[in-house]
């Protein structure tokens, strides 16, 4: 694990979110897994 | 399957999705405003969102088991059982006055302990509070640095916990081996016990083989053990570079290994060694204690400076090499020393995995407060429980929230047994000493709940502080015993 950037923010269970920005619709029938990387 | 590249180009993107030969899009999040959005800035960072749009989990920790279950519950339309939390879940209804109820207690740790003592005192002696461990004494954990450094004998630090007796609680010197929460059955290797309450203080225990070359290599710092081994390499010594490596987080007592470094430091002086010696220290965290403000790291690191410790942020620990003794990490960047000292990986009990009772994060998930787990009447403490502050972190795993979470569900069993309503709460306080060496302490204290950060005062080392925590010491043991 490694830190970008120190921050408060984050979503948490329970919330919803809208994964419109990656091109796929809410309640599209489907889960997603979203994993944030980056090459150190 | 998503995955979104922070601060990346597309076409690095590209580049590593080929490299990895991956099948699912992944996609550039250039300016990183989708990353800053949904997560608290660590990677790699996982979020399941349902069809609904609802997250499932939100975690930069990494548990396989923990996740699997989760996804095969979302697609099999079962609500994950991780994401259940005692806000989710019905109340239970205070039980009646009457009767006699049986209270067990998982574990004969800080936690344990104090719930265990603090209940009976509330409570009338027709109530039951079983205590089971597989360990026949309390070991007074945050003492083991005084065995590194030749202070402290184990007998000192060691409690037996058949003492718990003489106030009227049961102790079961037991292996435990099943918790069902749904039959409210406890099974150790000799017997089956029913609870009407049940307080999880098993803590967190340490696997030091699950690091590779960690036993042929490395002295465990959290082990007894391992502390009377360290005592002796450090007598053995004749110079040299002594390191001190994290190698994952979390792990129990966020000064540990930076008291640990600074009590080798001082001993190494006082044995006229220290200009022939160079101490490092390796952690994959971005400053000591990351989850209070950069204020009490920078203090820290200030702290390390000015003894001439070498400090090393952000040293993602892989493996070690016992052949060339190096430690390699993540980048495949080695170090080199001629005696390591090591934090081993932390692991939440396998019975407490295999009873069901632990979250994505690995640890069980409880309200901040109450300390309620998802099952009525079912509570967990200390640090076998990952709790979320409003900073996105998770709280430390440290005894002295342990003792303050026992003495809330103390209280609330306690009021629950009586027929009441408990206005009793956990509100995030913490306090710990930092031993610098030289016979002295710092003392850090704040609240971990404050939103939007954890809010901590150190006070500078001194004398006077290493003997107000050798009285606390004195103190604990004589007063919960």
């Amino acid at each position: 694990m490694k830190v970008l950037e120190e921050s408060a923010g984050g979503v948490e269970a329970g919330e919803s979110i809208s994964l419109a920005d990656l091109g796929r619709p809410a309640g599209g029938g489907r889960a997603t897994l979203l994993v944030f990387w980056k090459r150190l | 399957m998503v995955c979104l590249g922070a601060f990346e180009t597309p076409d690095s993107c590209e580049e590593w999705r080929r490299e990895y030969a991956l099948e699912v899009p992944v996609l550039p999040d250039e300016d990183g405003t989708l990353f800053r959005r949904l997560t608290s800035g660590w990677v790699p960072w996982s979020i399941l969102v349902g069809a609904d749009g609802k997250v499932v989990f939100s975690e930069n920790e990494f548990d396989e088991e923990g996740f699997s279950a989760a996804i095969a519950d979302l697609l099999a339309g079962r609500r994950p059982s991780a994401a259940a939390t005692a806000a989710e879940s019905p109340m239970e209804p205070p039980s009646r006055a009457s009767g006699s109820t049986t209270t067990v207690v998982l574990g004969g740790g800080i936690g344990g302990v104090v719930v265990a003592r603090r209940l009976r005192a509330r409570v009338g002696d027709g109530h039951r509070i079983i205590v089971i461990d597989r360990s026949e004494s309390h070991l007074f954990q945050s003492s083991l640095l005084w065995l590194l450094n030749g202070s402290r004998r184990e007998d000192q630090i060691r409690k037996p916990l058949a003492r718990l007796r003489r106030h009227g609680i049961e102790f079961l010197n037991e292996e435990i081996i099943g918790i069902d929460v749904d039959r409210r059955l406890v099974t150790t290797a000799r017997a089956t016990h029913p609870f009407d309450y049940l307080v999880v203080a098993l803590g967190a225990r340490t696997a030091p083989e699950s690091a590779p070359g960690f036993t042929e290599m490395a002295h465990d710092l959290y082990s007894a053990d391992g502390c009377r081994d360290i005592r002796d390499a450090l007598r053995r010594f004749r110079g040299g570079r002594v390191g001190v490596v994290v190698t994952s987080i979390p792990f129990k007592c966020p000064a540990a290994p930076y008291e640990a470094a600074f009590l080798v430091e001082a001993l190494l002086r006082r044995r006229g060694i220290r200009d022939c010696c160079e101490v490092h220290l390796y952690t994959p965290e971005h400053q000591p204690m990351p989850v209070a403000e950069a204020s009490v790291g920078a203090s820290i690191v200030d702290m390390l400076a000015a003894r001439g410790i070498h400090y090393h942020p952000l040293f993602t620990f892989e493996r070690m090499r016992p052949g060339t003794k190096e430690i390699v990490d993540a980048e495949g960047r080695s170090e080199r020393a001629d005696l390591w000292i090591a934090v081993p990986p932390h692991r939440v009990p396998d019975v407490v995995r295999s009873a069901g009772l632990s979250g994505v994060s690995g640890w069980i998930h409880v309200d901040p407060e109450t300390l309620r787990t998802g099952h009525p009447r079912v509570y967990a403490i200390g640090d076998v429980t990952s709790i979320r502050l409003p900073s996105g972190k998770s709280l430390p795993k440290a005894g002295v929230f342990a003792h303050h979470e026992a003495e809330v569900v103390a209280a609330e069993i306690a009021s629950q047994i009586r027929g009441e309503s408990s206005s009793a709460h956990f509100a995030g306080d913490g306090a710990c000493w930092v031993e610098v060496g030289g016979g002295r302490a710092a003392f850090a204290r704040g609240n971990f709940y404050r939103d939007p950060e954890p809010r901590m005062r150190v006070v500078a080392p001194s004398r006077l502080r290493h003997w107000a925590k050798v009285a606390f010491e004195r103190w604990w043991l004589w007063r919960w015993f």
